[in-house]
């Protein structure tokens, strides 16, 4: 670790440099990674757990509007979302769904290496996470792309190709383009969140191999895997109410 | 700030972290528990049960969403106040669930072809459709009218005479 360089995110920017001859330097004992203003490495811990489960808190409300919107289709056209669901292929659906899984094990496995101060085992754990979120957009593509090919896009772009549809299938009422307007929104937004989640993983893990973390020390490891924890959890509700109609 | 931290740690008296670190066996467990449950609600899909099926995905899913919440992201061990902002989240979903279908349930009869409700005894386009009308909430204060024609006001409200 090397000195000064490792500056808590929650630190206001720029503040580094004056640090050293600022009043509030004379009260800084603690280690590196402790930010001046909390008093212990506890009360850090718990402001950043609060934090991010305030955010959680958040993007559960944010997607629940999704949610809503899709109760409200279903109530109002049952039948329409039971032969537009036999469209998504459950296969691939329930693929994924273990694959999140999976990641959700890796990720909390991480945390729990980063606890016991097992930095090599924490960064490979971080990778498997990382490779099963990549694994899921792969196989969110190819689904993405059956879709595009058969036409059975969002709203006015709907345009069912008769000869892609899935075979034995009942038929397709005029407005099933609301079905894959809610389709594409859900899992459209949970992929984005798929993606950040990737994003914040590298940043964890070259956290880690940059040796930011240790026993006393693996809050953000714990944050990241919340995050990824939340992306599991919305998409363990969009697959059964997706696919499995 | 050291009245913060006796107040709400009673068993800190070195300022350090005290997580609960669970064993590997245990995760496992959680994520074998997790796929047994993915196994059920896929098994369920194949069996119709009616109206029962919608209750059966949501009570998998939720038992699935609580093995990941209360062991993978810690909320057992963790402060207290955490799990209440979770709750409390669930809780105003359910708020946001129950007040919408109430209202959107109970509106006029459906015209699937043209998305729009439409009340069963005048033919009338029911409020909540998703087809833009013309703006004739104006003109429907002064009783009779003609629907003004489309496309030439906008948004603005169509005035009469």
């Amino acid at each position: 670790m090397s000195t000064e360089a490792v500056t808590d995110p929650v630190a206001s920017p720029g503040d580094g440099d004056e640090h050293g001859h600022d009043a509030h330097a004379g009260g800084h004992h603690g280690p590196k990674w402790l930010a001046h203003h909390f008093e212990t490495p506890v009360q850090q811990f718990d402001t950043a757990k609060l934090g991010m489960w305030a955010f959680l808190a958040q993007e559960l409300l944010f997607f629940s509007g999704l949610f809503v919107a899709y109760g409200v289709y279903r109530s109002w056209y049952p039948e329409m979302f039971k032969a537009a669901a036999h469209q998504l292929n459950k296969e691939m659906g329930a693929t994924n769904t273990v694959v999140l899984l999976f990641s959700s094990l890796t990720a909390a496995l991480a945390v729990r290496a980063a606890q016991v101060g097992n930095r090599k085992a924490t960064g490979r754990l971080i990778l498997v996470t990382i490779g099963c979120a990549c694994m899921f957009l792969v196989i969110k593509f190819f689904e993405y792309k059956h879709k595009f090919e058969a036409g059975l896009l969002p709203g006015r772009f709907y345009h069912p190709h008769l000869e892609h549809l899935a075979a034995g299938s009942p038929p397709l009422p005029d407005n099933t383009g609301s079905f894959f307007s809610i389709y594409f929104m859900m899992t459209g937004v949970h992929g984005v969140h798929v993606l950040v989640g990737i994003g914040v993983l590298i940043w964890i893990w070259i956290r880690n191999n940059r040796g930011d973390f240790s026993k006393e020390f693996w809050t953000p490891v714990d944050i990241v895997a919340l995050y990824w924890h939340l992306v599991d959890l919305v998409w363990i509700y969009l697959f059964p109410l997706l696919y499995l109609i | 700030m050291s009245s913060y931290r006796t107040d709400a740690h009673e068993h800190v008296d070195d300022g350090a972290v005290h997580a609960h670190i669970s064993s590997v066996p245990f995760y496992v467990a959680v994520f074998v528990g997790l796929l047994c449950l993915t196994v059920a609600t896929v098994g369920q899909s194949y069996v119709d049960l009616g109206k029962a099926n919608l209750i059966f995905v949501i009570l998998i899913a939720t038992m699935k969403a609580s093995l990941v919440v209360t062991f993978f992201m810690h909320l057992k061990w963790d402060n207290k106040f955490n799990a209440l902002i979770f709750l409390s989240t669930i809780f105003f979903i359910g708020v946001f669930f129950t007040y919408t279908l109430n209202d959107t349930d109970k509106r006029g009869e459906l015209d699937p072809d043209q998305n729009v409700h439409v009340w069963e005894k005048t033919g009338e386009e029911a409020p909540g459709g998703m087809a833009k009308k013309e703006p004739h909430a104006a003109s429907s204060a002064h009783g009779t009218d003609q629907a003004p024609p489309a496309g030439e006001h906008g948004a603005a409200p169509v005035q009469q005479h």
